[in-house]
């Protein structure tokens, strides 16, 4: 699978291989590259998909011909 | 019988006293509470109730009929202690009476304590409990849904939590009552519109309230609804100490709103924090394994055979050419002791005159054979005069050289026998002689008995 494809999730899990992988003496420098740069690759993509959410509070009605909508919502500042 | 005269009398007909008793009875029992066991339970087509309900020594007909029984929390069924309101009716077409129930309640607990009893007991035995049903909830939704009372307090609370774990969520709140009569039907719709507009994880969240006020959430219409969700949900229904029946059919309940917000999302800054941690450590792992081979290739570079190649090579060629010479030698002194032995092994021959021997035998041996050949010879020689003789003796007594030499052999006329003496034929006898050349048929005239000599004369 593409790691720009895998999910967060998905991608701590293999990135939790590869380091017990690399934690093992008896693998070849050529797969410990592979298995280093898989890694790298995996962290930043988890680290893209923590920024990648839009930091927004909306709320979801039903406009009168029933499609739904959301507006953007600001409790937040009403919260402080 | 006195007074009990029918002249007297006012004599019904059946139609009149049925009429007169559901007047009476009708006017009397207009607005009762009775109290009893609940048996012979039928729900006709879910819709109408019908029921005895008993004591020790009696018991009563009941109907409830859907209007008023479609509004019970709890369900009638066999057994159950009730109280109900109602009237009694009477069907006067057939003489009978029964108890219209307009309400009923649980006798001993409250109603909605048993209605979420019967209700809990009831999707447990569905499964909807199972842990086999419960979805993961994901670490980090991209897009949070959240049905619950946009006036209130616990989105406030829900909002700073994720604030605090999460700066840059994207949270979708979904307005609903969450308390009321319609509250149970809004959070369903709800549920429907977060699934189809997209979210990856719905939160069900409403303060701390009476189970009256958490009723909403004790529907077996919305427990349905949660079992059906697509997308993983969390319910986060009033104080830790309540439970809703939504939070046993939700793939997780978080005890308290605040509490949906921490499970909700992770925490950014220690995932940020995971992450850098995880890179520095594979980083180091690389750089020791690097370092762990750089310290074998120096190790190895620095080696001669690497450094200077031809005098590890020199070395061996000395080797080689010591082991020549050595070969050489070994092989020459073996030649010499092998050599040796051979000439040993010749002088002894000398010595005991084999060859001298061998001579010897060989001309005694030719001696012999000359000997058996000349006694073959000796022998073939005196065997072949006497078959000369032999042969010469036949040649003699051979009929066919009598015949030639002159003389005659007598047969009998008709037998191939030879006649020898006078006395074996008779006068006028014929006979046969036989010549060199022919045979003569002849008669025999006379017999002269002669003794023939050696050197015989003719007679005649």
């Amino acid at each position: 699978m593409k790691i720009e494809k895998m999910s967060f999730e998905e991608s701590i899990t293999k990135l939790e291989e590869i380091v017990k992988e690399l934690e093992d003496e008896n693998i070849s420098l050529e797969e410990s590259m592979e298995k280093f740069e898989m890694g790298i690759k995996l962290s930043s993509n988890c680290l893209k998909k923590l920024n990648e959410a839009e930091g927004k509070i909306e709320e979801l009605t039903r406009s009168e011909d029933g499609k739904l909508v959301t507006r953007e919502l600001d409790l937040e500042k009403e919260n402080k | 019988m006195e007074g009990s005269n029918p002249l007297k009398s006012k004599i019904y007909t059946v139609s009149e006293l049925n009429l007169e008793i559901r007047k009476n009875l009708e006017s009397n029992y207009l607005d009762i509470w009775l109290e009893g066991e609940v048996s012979n339970f039928y729900f006709h087509d879910k819709k109408h109730m019908y029921f005895d309900l008993k004591d020790e020594n009696s018991k009563i007909r009941v109907v409830m009929f859907h209007n008023n029984n479609k509004n019970l929390l709890f369900n009638i069924e066999e057994g159950l202690h009730i109280l109900i309101n109602g009237y009694v009716s009477v069907y006067e077409k057939r003489g009978e009476y029964q108890v219209v129930a307009l309400d009923a309640r649980p006798v001993g607990k409250g109603s909605l304590i048993l209605a979420f009893e019967q209700l809990k007991e009831k999707l447990e035995k569905k499964g909807y409990f199972d842990r086999i049903h419960k979805k993961n909830i994901p670490i980090l939704p991209n897009k949070i849904g959240i049905a619950t009372s946009i006036g209130g307090a616990v989105i406030r609370d829900i909002i700073s939590v994720l604030n605090r774990r999460f700066k840059n969520f994207h949270l979708i709140i979904r307005d609903v009552n969450v308390q009321g009569i319609t509250s149970s039907d809004e959070i369903c719709e709800a549920i429907d519109d977060l699934c189809q507009y997209g979210v990856d994880v719905i939160i069900l969240a409403r303060g701390g309230g009476s189970l009256e006020d958490l009723w909403a959430f004790n529907t077996e219409k919305l427990a349905e609804k949660i079992f059906d969700c697509p997308v993983p949900l969390i319910s986060a229904v009033g104080h830790e100490t309540d439970y809703t029946i939504a939070d046993f059919v939700a793939d997780k309940r978080a005890a308290t709103p605040s509490v949906a917000g921490e499970i909700v999302i992770l925490n950014k800054t220690e995932a940020v924090e995971n992450l850098k941690e995880t890179s520095k450590k594979i980083k180091n792992l690389i750089k020791s394994k690097i370092a762990i081979l750089k310290k074998e290739f120096n190790f190895l570079t620095s080696r001669r055979i690497l450094i200077k190649p031809e005098t590890i090579l020199n070395k061996f060629n000395q080797a080689a050419g010591e082991l020549h010479i050595k070969l050489i030698e070994n092989m020459e002194r073996l030649i010499r002791t092998r050599g040796k032995i051979l000439s040993d092994y010749r002088q002894l021959i000398y010595e005991k005159n084999i060859f001298k021997r061998i001579y010897i035998y060989k001309m005694a041996i030719k001696n012999i054979d000359i000997r058996i050949i000349s006694d073959i010879k000796n022998y073939l020689t005196l065997k072949k005069s006497r078959l000369k003789i032999i042969l010469e003796n036949l040649q003699e007594k051979n009929p066919v050289a009598i015949l030639e030499r002159g003389f005659a052999i007598i047969y009998r006329e008709k037998e191939d026998k030879n006649i020898k003496s006078i006395d074996e034929v008779k006068i006028n006898q014929k006979v046969r002689i036989m010549l060199r050349d022919g045979i003569l048929n002849a008669r025999i005239l006379k017999k002269i008995y002669k003794k023939l000599e050696i050197g015989f004369k003719n007679e005649n």
